[in-house]
């Protein structure tokens, strides 16, 4: 137990976030690369107005007119992107590693708060699936890719509510919870989870487009 | 001979001792009063003399160690004091606070060792 749970913490967590942050500045700087040699004249049209007022009117709920025609899709990728990001940052238990490891200490969430926000993502995972499923205009253009995405982003949450709750085996669960986390980091740049690092660019590309070429709004 | 006034002063010397040592005996828990009823997880799993045969530890200093300003002085042992007597919840200026104290030190240890709890859970338990 001990060597796994040192090797996991250790070597292989120092791996995952240099794959999650030199592979996301690499995608980065070939994707500009690409878009230079391919569609210089979409850079050229880039504009930091039109970006941003792009990029905030997507960034409040029900205010663009593709959050408004599917509101329940709306409510469930809110509630999921903001506990996906809040909850594991400011999660006690990963506050009080920050602090064990490098002595960084920060506020926290309550444990139970944290707990509802891991089964809002869970839900929200589920949600999705079924949407993939249900829906057919969203099932037409469903990839393995986008199963895989869904799986690696469930993985660390499923196994850290278990490892909480301590249910079924916490040592094991506890190494699996870490991997997972891991794996999901070093999936960021490789996977469709790279609209992480790609969402801010796509809105401002397009929020560009419509307000410097088409004179339109894109929300 | 009266024997009675040797075996009440042997009696009286054995409930001495006893006396020194009653936390350490009861401990299943490490709570300190410290953390009154804040405690966010469950309190972590020590039983005091089982710990110390099994981790074959007979010098007190090993964990009860002296020091300050964040210093630790292994040569100096405050044996017999709680950790929580030094390490405050909350501290200001150099020091190490007492939640970090603990992590670092068992933790710190059962890594060097190579054997004992690591994760949150292992000690925390529900």
């Amino acid at each position: 137990m001990n060597a796994a749970y040192e090797f996991v913490t250790g070597p292989l967590a120092w791996a995952a976030w240099g794959i999650f942050l030199l592979g996301s500045a690499w995608r980065l700087v070939s994707m500009y690369q690409l878009a230079k040699k391919k569609d210089a004249s979409s850079l050229a049209f880039m504009d930091w107005g039109f970006s941003l007022r792009s990029i905030v009117n997507w960034l409040i709920p029900f205010n663009a007119l593709g959050w408004r025609k599917s509101p329940a899709m709306t409510v469930a990728t809110f509630a999921f992107h903001v506990c996906l990001l809040v909850g594991p940052i400011f999660l006690a238990a990963h506050v009080m590693l920050w602090d064990q490891f490098f002595g960084i200490s920060y506020a926290s969430l309550p444990d139970n708060v944290a707990d509802v926000m891991t089964l809002v993502v869970i839900a929200a995972c589920l949600y999705f699936a079924g949407r993939r499923l249900a829906q057919p205009e969203v099932r037409y253009i469903t990839t393995g890719q986008d199963w895989l995405a869904l799986v690696i982003v469930l993985a660390p949450f499923l196994t850290g509510f278990l490892a909480y709750h301590q249910v079924g085996g916490y040592e094991l669960m506890i190494i699996l919870h870490v991997v997972a986390g891991e794996i999901m980091l070093a999936a960021i740049p490789f996977t469709r989870l790279s609209h992480m690092v790609f969402a801010a660019f796509t809105r401002a590309y397009m929020g560009s487009e419509f307000g410097g070429v088409r004179h339109a709004r894109d929300w | 001979m009266n024997r009675t006034l040797p075996v009440l002063l042997a009696l009286a010397l054995v409930l001495a001792c006893a006396q020194l040592a009653p936390a350490q005996q009861d401990m299943k828990t490490l709570a300190p009063a410290a953390y009154g009823n804040k405690l966010t997880r469950p309190p972590a799993q020590f039983n005091h003399d089982q710990h110390n045969e099994k981790a074959k530890l007979a010098d007190c200093v090993v964990c009860h160690h002296g020091g300050k300003d964040g210093k630790i002085d292994r040569s100096a042992s405050t044996e017999g004091t709680p950790c929580a007597d030094c390490h405050a919840l909350k501290v200001q200026g150099k020091g190490t606070a007492l939640t970090r104290a603990y992590h670092k030190q068992c933790i710190g240890c059962h890594q060097a060792k190579g054997k004992g709890p690591v994760a949150c859970g292992q000690c925390h338990k529900r």
